[in-house]
């Protein structure tokens, strides 16, 4: 019972850790993308509705790049395992080898 | 043999219901926000369910040891419970899927999201004990590892809605601090993109997850009886069957789940959605990578709950939020209870009889609860309705599918 509760704490703090840095992170990345895309376009009372500032545009895609490529490298390393690989970071550059 | 195809439908029957019960913690969010059609939703879920089922091909063959003790750490059934061609261990599966359905059926009738995988353990435990005793359930593990009833469904399900709450309650705050001001046609369309993306993901891990427990179910049955001997693979059609069965359940959609979900508890906008989806989905997907066991349910609800508290002035409906923490409560007691009662029914009526009788009652129970659902419908075209309308709208002028 005290076993399993230190287990269970350990794995919890963990998934909590990863969960605020992607689960949370990600989307205010994506956040930050639209703020981005909207850079110098007026509200919704504006009537001439003025073109955005290009600047804008290359964060928002810089953003918006980062959460997608978050996103396939979270699914490869979640398919590489059911397929006995995994993925490693020891050369920077994600690769996948043979699990362990 | 007959036993045995009976247990695969029993399987594949639970599957389908695993598919429409949990339709909600994927697609409730995108839906009550209007990001996706009802009905796209749903298909899009499916499809993304189907190819899940796929994506993880560990094997899931020890899942009945998380909780029970009917198979040895390889996967190999107890050898004590396969004479007779394996009909004790038979009629504890079947009397445990029947455990975990009807409770799941149950459930969806009220509307309440609770665990699928709750359901089906709590059925298989309650089938042990009255099969075993007291020690043909894992109650602790062995110490090495977070393992049995405690390690693996108890604990998780306390822990797991809190991590997503409190995940998902950062993301919103955070997404709301942000684009404060942004103009409306920008955030809507970036969020509701977001969104589909976020609800996605979550499918396609849902898929990964739930249609393993069923997997490893079936194969266990076939290797009981002799029909299947490798202990490192599952046979491909029971891979096949077992994904077309979740995607089945999960197109037919639970719309009385997916209403609970997406306008019950807390009233959601896009960003909130995503905020709520993506908390979802990385920490299901975190969790299930760490090997720590937990309900896809648990964690969609806890994010959906946790978007409501980190939104500045929303409304979160706690006498909804209380309900569904009771259905938890209940979920493996009364799944247990139901597995007992049918292990004991099939055991008193014997080898044959017995199985083909608790089968009868199923259908029985299955058939009453969907004459039920019907008499008040939900379906796609008033899943949206206002919340004041009540858990069951009143009926809209175009009749859809209700399920």
């Amino acid at each position: 019972m005290i076993d399993n509760l230190g287990f269970a704490l350990e794995g919890a703090w963990k998934v909590l850790a990863f969960g605020l840095l992607l689960g949370a992170g990600l989307p205010m990345v994506y956040a930050v993308g639209i703020r981005a895309l909207a850079w110098g376009a007026g509200g919704e009372a504006e009537v001439d509705h003025g073109r955005p500032h290009p600047a804008g545009r290359l964060v928002a895609v810089v953003c918006f790049a980062v959460v997608l490529a978050a996103v396939a490298l979270g699914i490869t390393i979640i398919v590489a395992s059911g397929f006995g690989k995994e993925v490693s970071f020891e050369h920077v550059v994600p690769t996948l080898v043979d699990k362990r | 043999m007959i036993v045995l195809a009976l247990v695969v439908v029993t399987a594949l029957g639970f599957d389908f219901t695993n598919g429409f019960h949990d339709t909600g913690n994927a697609m409730a969010t995108s839906i009550a926000t209007g990001a996706l059609k009802p009905r796209v939703a749903v298909a899009l879920s499916a499809v993304l369910n189907l190819v899940g089922a796929f994506l993880s091909v560990e094997v899931a063959l020890t899942v009945t040891n998380a909780v029970v003790t009917i198979q040895d750490s390889s996967g190999a059934p107890r050898e004590d419970l396969l004479v007779d061609g394996g009909a004790a261990l038979l009629l504890i599966v079947l009397a445990g899927l029947i455990g975990g359905i009807a409770w799941n059926l149950l459930t969806w009738l009220l509307g309440l999201p609770s665990s699928s995988s709750h359901a089906l353990f709590g059925g298989l435990i309650g089938a042990a004990i009255a099969g075993l005793g007291m020690s043909g359930v894992n109650w602790n593990g062995d110490g090495t590892k977070l393992d049995g009833v405690v390690g693996k469904v108890i604990l998780p399900a306390l822990m797991s809605p809190v991590i997503a709450a409190v995940v998902a309650g950062v993301g919103t705050w955070l997404i709301y601090k942000i684009t404060t001001g942004v103009a409306q046609r920008y955030a809507e369309t970036g969020f509701r993109w977001g969104q589909i993306g976020t609800a996605s993901l979550v499918s396609l891990a849902h898929g990964t997850n739930d249609a393993q427990k069923t997997m490893g179910v079936i194969t266990l049955a076939l290797i009981a009886t002799g029909q299947w001997t490798d202990l490192e693979n599952i046979p491909l059609w029971v891979k096949v069957a077992c994904a077309v069965a979740i995607a089945a359940g999960t197109w037919l959609g639970g719309w009385r789940i997916i209403r609970t979900l997406g306008k019950g508890l807390v009233e959601i906008d896009s960003p909130q959605g995503m905020a709520a989806e993506a908390s979802s989905a990385t920490v299901i997907l975190a969790s299930s990578h760490l090997g720590f066991a937990l309900s896809t349910t648990h964690v969609a609800t806890g994010s959906i709950l946790g978007t409501g508290l980190g939104r500045p002035g929303a409304e979160v409906r706690w006498g909804i939020a209380g309900r569904m923490v009771l259905a938890w409560l209940i979920t493996l007691p009364a799944a247990a209870v139901v597995g007992g009662v049918m292990w004991w029914v099939g055991h008193l009526l014997g080898s044959t009889v017995g199985p083909i009788a608790i089968f009868v009652i199923l259908v029985a129970l299955a058939g009453y609860m969907w004459l039920r659902a019907q008499r008040a419908p939900v379906h796609a075209d008033n899943v949206n309705n206002d919340w004041d309308e009540g858990q069951v709208p009143a009926p809209a002028a175009a009749g859809g599918v209700a399920a």
